[in-house]
């Protein structure tokens, strides 16, 4: 689902590397944690994927797709097949929880009767159910990023990407939200999740990728968060 | 593509920067409106010219008792004098028609003319004008061979082309459609600036909401349409106000010069629409095309 292969990146304007060298492969269907610290390219990981950026060597491949060979106006139809979370959610604060998830289908084009019939069947997935009307402040953090996941999901894409979900979440909520992301994942999309939660990493026991200074150091099935000794 | 998303859009977009547009709409109504009347004012010079084309008159006045002349020696032409310049003129290959005006003939056309100025009429009398000839040329740029032709010659006063004086009129007229052009062309420059920093202004205000569209993959046109045909209607109002601005300047300037000059081809409502419609069109392409140019350093994939 997702290759990366020999995947080097390097920001304009900086010596060191966000990414070195960088080989992983992602099956249909798997749930991935990336872990490390703060600016060991976990951000960068995802924003190749998403072809926000190109990488300076090596190649990306997601979906049968080499992205250095997607032209630019293909790549909104990449989009399309990846869902995006993020740790601040990003709802539009104007719009309520059903018009924040529409959102999504509507700039799409998709027709009026086909979101009428998908979004309230994802507002129920993510667990808000009877909370189509209301206003993203008037929701916890924990049922906003509900919402954001809602609204990266709606369109059933292929891939999940979440940029540290539950960065601005109580633990106890976290364990709602990862819950949901797990029930995604079990309608076989994969899940690409980075985090710096080691609790939820320990809890759940998926495959864990450990990036350090912009390499892979650890590629662990059933992995926690740090190294096992 | 559905068309209500993307109105609502727009307008939310034109009235978050309220002032933006109308700013906007009034420097493109001027500039339209300018570039319009420019080309009112150059479509009527080029009816008339076309019109004075065909009747311009080469007037060879002969000598009489108060030419200034010296050759004139303060005396009438003689009638030999006369039919030998008439023989000559009728000879000459430029000349399409010769008629002969007497100094009478020339007084009751003075008083038909200026009929309804009194005080010019009284201090005029017989002879003040004198006795002409009336050359009509067929060709009205080869003047020259009509004045060389009556050069120094016995009986002529002077040869007036009445071409001279409506060429320095017309110079006027095209003094003041390149004035109006060059006018409306800097207004342009500052529309398109407006444009551009209006839909930037716009796209900073929905950086939310974009960002969100690239991220769940809506296509560049979905993103960037509502911004562009935002600049564009602002394009389309302020290109109706110069339409209004057209209209009164046909009323106001364009057939007062008419009245006043004499002109005597006046310019059609067709044409005046015509320009309208161009100005319009020139001003809504104009909004389009920059405000597209300016997202595409903004709104990038």
């Amino acid at each position: 689902m997702i290759h990366f292969d020999n995947v080097t990146k390097v920001y304009r304007n900086q010596n060191r590397p966000a990414l070195q060298h960088v080989n992983v492969s992602i099956e249909k269907g798997e749930f991935l944690f990336l872990v490390g610290p703060s600016g060991s390219g976990k951000s960068t990981f995802l924003r190749l994927i998403l072809k926000e950026e190109r990488p300076t060597q090596g190649r990306v491949h997601v979906a049968g797709k080499d992205l250095s060979r997607l032209s630019n106006w293909r790549v909104p139809h990449l989009r399309r097949r990846i869902g995006c979370v993020f740790q601040d959610f990003r709802l539009l604060p104007n719009k309520n929880v059903f018009e924040n998830v529409a959102f999504a289908l509507e700039v799409i084009g998709k027709p009026r009767r086909f979101i009428a019939k998908v979004v309230p069947e994802v507002i129920d997935l993510v667990g808000l159910e009877g909370k189509a009307h209301r206003m993203p402040h008037e929701l916890s953090g924990g049922e906003q990023q509900r919402v954001a996941i809602a609204r990266a999901f709606v369109n059933r894409p292929m891939i999940l990407l979440a940029d540290e979900p539950t960065g601005n979440i109580d633990p106890a909520t976290s364990i709602g939200i990862m819950k949901v992301l797990d029930r995604i994942n079990r309608t076989g999309t994969t899940v690409v999740m980075a985090t710096h939660d080691a609790a939820i990493v320990d809890a759940f026991r998926k495959r864990v990728v450990e990036l350090e200074g912009g390499r892979v150091v650890r590629d662990q099935s059933r992995g926690v968060y740090g190294q096992a000794y | 593509m559905r068309a209500q998303f993307v109105l609502q859009e727009i307008w939310i977009g034109l009235r978050r920067n309220l002032t933006m547009t109308v700013s906007l709409v009034i420097t493109v109504a001027i500039a339209m409106a300018l570039l319009g009347t420019g080309l009112l004012v150059k479509l009527q010079v080029d009816s008339s010219k076309s019109y004075w084309h065909d009747r311009i008159e080469v007037s060879v006045f002969l000598c009489n008792k108060t030419s200034t002349n010296p050759s004139c020696n303060k005396t009438d032409a003689t009638d030999q004098q006369k039919a030998e310049i008439k023989r000559d003129l009728e000879g000459s290959p430029v000349v399409a028609q010769v008629t002969y005006e007497s100094k009478e003939q020339a007084f009751e056309r003075f008083k038909e003319t200026f009929s309804s100025n009194p005080g010019l009429l009284q201090g005029t009398k017989v002879g003040d004008i004198p006795d002409s000839f009336r050359v009509r040329l067929s060709d009205p740029e080869r003047v020259d061979e009509i004045t060389k032709l009556l050069a120094n010659r016995a009986g002529v006063d002077q040869v007036v082309n009445e071409k001279e004086i409506l060429d320095r009129f017309f110079k006027i007229l095209n003094g003041l459609q390149w004035a109006a052009i060059m006018i409306a062309a800097i207004q342009v420059i500052a529309a398109v600036l407006l444009v551009a920093n209006t839909v930037r202004l716009s796209a900073f205000n929905r950086r939310r909401e974009t960002g969100i569209m690239r991220l769940v993959g809506a296509s560049n046109l979905y993103i960037q349409l509502p911004f562009i045909l935002e600049g564009a209607i602002a394009g389309l109002i302020g290109g109706l106000f110069a339409a209004i601005l057209l209209v009164g300047s046909k009323i106001v300037l364009i057939d007062q010069l008419q009245e006043s000059l004499e002109f005597t081809s006046r310019l059609s409502w067709t044409s005046v629409t015509g320009v309208i419609v161009f100005s319009i069109c020139v001003g809504v392409l104009l909004c389009a095309v920059a405000s597209f140019l300016s997202l595409r350093r903004y709104l990038r994939i």
